[in-house]
């Protein structure tokens, strides 16, 4: 026990000071020391305002209205205005910037949208601009004080388990809604490729009239996996959401359905890094 | 009621079909998800095949704690004895 304390200290320092040695002198920009409450607020605004909404606004939504479809297309509409208007309020404070190209792709019936995963807010950026669609999003928020009532109001649908997933997801696009999905699962780990997971190719097989890529870069990154809230970077980081073209799914279709989603999923595997790859060089020579 | 020789012969041509495994690698002790790279999601599509050659309708939930061939054939023997 003891012993497993000191192996952790003794880390925790080396990894200090190999922190101190590697980074080099970055210049602290953009008013670095207004970003750093700013966005302690932001998360503080989060947390706030979900957990009053999952508990006075939504379900006085639910309880008003009479069929299961009605009340939730108006849960979603208001957990969409909701991340607008936090998305809107991330900017206003200094946080961030962005730029969404290609929005109106987004939100046709039986879409499936499909997008990397670089940071924490990714989903507030979709949700908020395609405020009806439905979204598979990680078990745990279903059980989170903070989040567990837009969720279940909204309809979301919970990751596992598996089958259950499948099974509700290609239902919501048999129907024709749209659907926001992370194939990665959770956010890219910094430094390492996307890890796609074929759930997201086997779902748009299964129920799906169109695909629809959306590349999602963030620059310099920031809020990415295991990164504590506070490291924030150095310059005000610019998000950009980029919808791609419609990816069609009926030449993947002649296969058994675990063949074609290994296909369509190592297509896209491809595509993305191809498409990240080609916005980061364009990043890096910009910023010489 | 199949015998267990002709479960297993259903498996392993359903894997076989769906997966473009070669037929030597299933064997009763191959682990789905180590040995023969068969995920949650694969699950869920194998499930479904097998329901079809079977003739039954089955719930997933009924192979939740499959984890290798044998523990599917026997889930599947279970089943048709109900």
């Amino acid at each position: 026990m003891t012993r497993g304390r000191v192996t952790k200290l003794h880390e925790d320092v080396s990894d200090l000071l190999d922190s101190l040695a590697e980074s080099p002198p970055v210049k602290r920009t953009d008013q670095y020391w207004l970003r750093l409450p700013a966005t302690g607020i932001c998360f503080l605004v989060f947390g706030v305002a979900g957990f009053l909404l999952g508990i006075f606004v939504l379900p006085v939504i639910r309880l008003f209205s009479f069929d299961r479809l009605r009340g939730q297309r108006m849960a979603r509409a208001v957990v969409g205005g909701g991340l607008r208007g936090f998305v809107m309020f991330m900017r206003s404070v200094g946080v961030l910037r962005y730029e969404f190209v290609g929005r109106a792709k987004l939100g046709r019936p039986g879409q499936i949208v499909v997008a990397n995963h670089p940071t924490l807010i990714d989903v507030v950026f979709l949700l908020g601009f395609t405020p009806h669609a439905t979204c598979i999003v990680k078990a745990g928020l279903f059980t989170n004080l903070i989040t567990r009532g837009a969720v279940n109001a909204a309809g979301y649908i919970p990751n596992a388990p598996a089958d259950e997933m499948i099974h509700a997801a290609q239902r919501a696009l048999e129907e024709g809604e749209s659907l926001v999905i992370f194939p990665e699962g959770s956010r890219t780990v910094p430094g390492q490729p996307m890890q796609m997971q074929r759930g997201a190719a086997n779902l748009a097989l299964r129920g799906a009239r169109v695909l629809t890529p959306v590349f999602i870069t963030c620059d310099p990154p920031t809020l990415s996996k295991n990164l504590p809230w506070y490291r924030i970077p150095p310059r005000r980081p610019t998000f950009t959401l980029r919808a791609g073209d419609d990816i069609d799914l009926e030449t993947y279709r002649h296969a058994p359905l675990p063949i074609a989603s290994r296909r369509l999923n190592s297509d896209l595997a491809g595509l993305f890094a191809g498409q990240l790859q080609c916005e980061t060089t364009a990043l890096n020579s910009r910023a010489q | 009621m199949k015998s267990r020789e002709e479960i297993f012969d259903t498996v392993r041509c359903a894997l076989v079909e769906l997966f473009e495994l070669e037929a030597p690698a299933i064997v009763p002790g191959a682990r789905f998800d180590d040995d023969l790279e068969i995920d949650s999601i694969d699950a869920v599509d194998l499930i479904e095949h097998l329901s079809r050659s079977f003739g039954r309708k089955v719930s997933p939930r009924d192979f939740r704690s499959v984890r290798t061939v044998q523990d599917l054939i026997d889930a599947i023997d279970r089943l048709q004895e109900r």
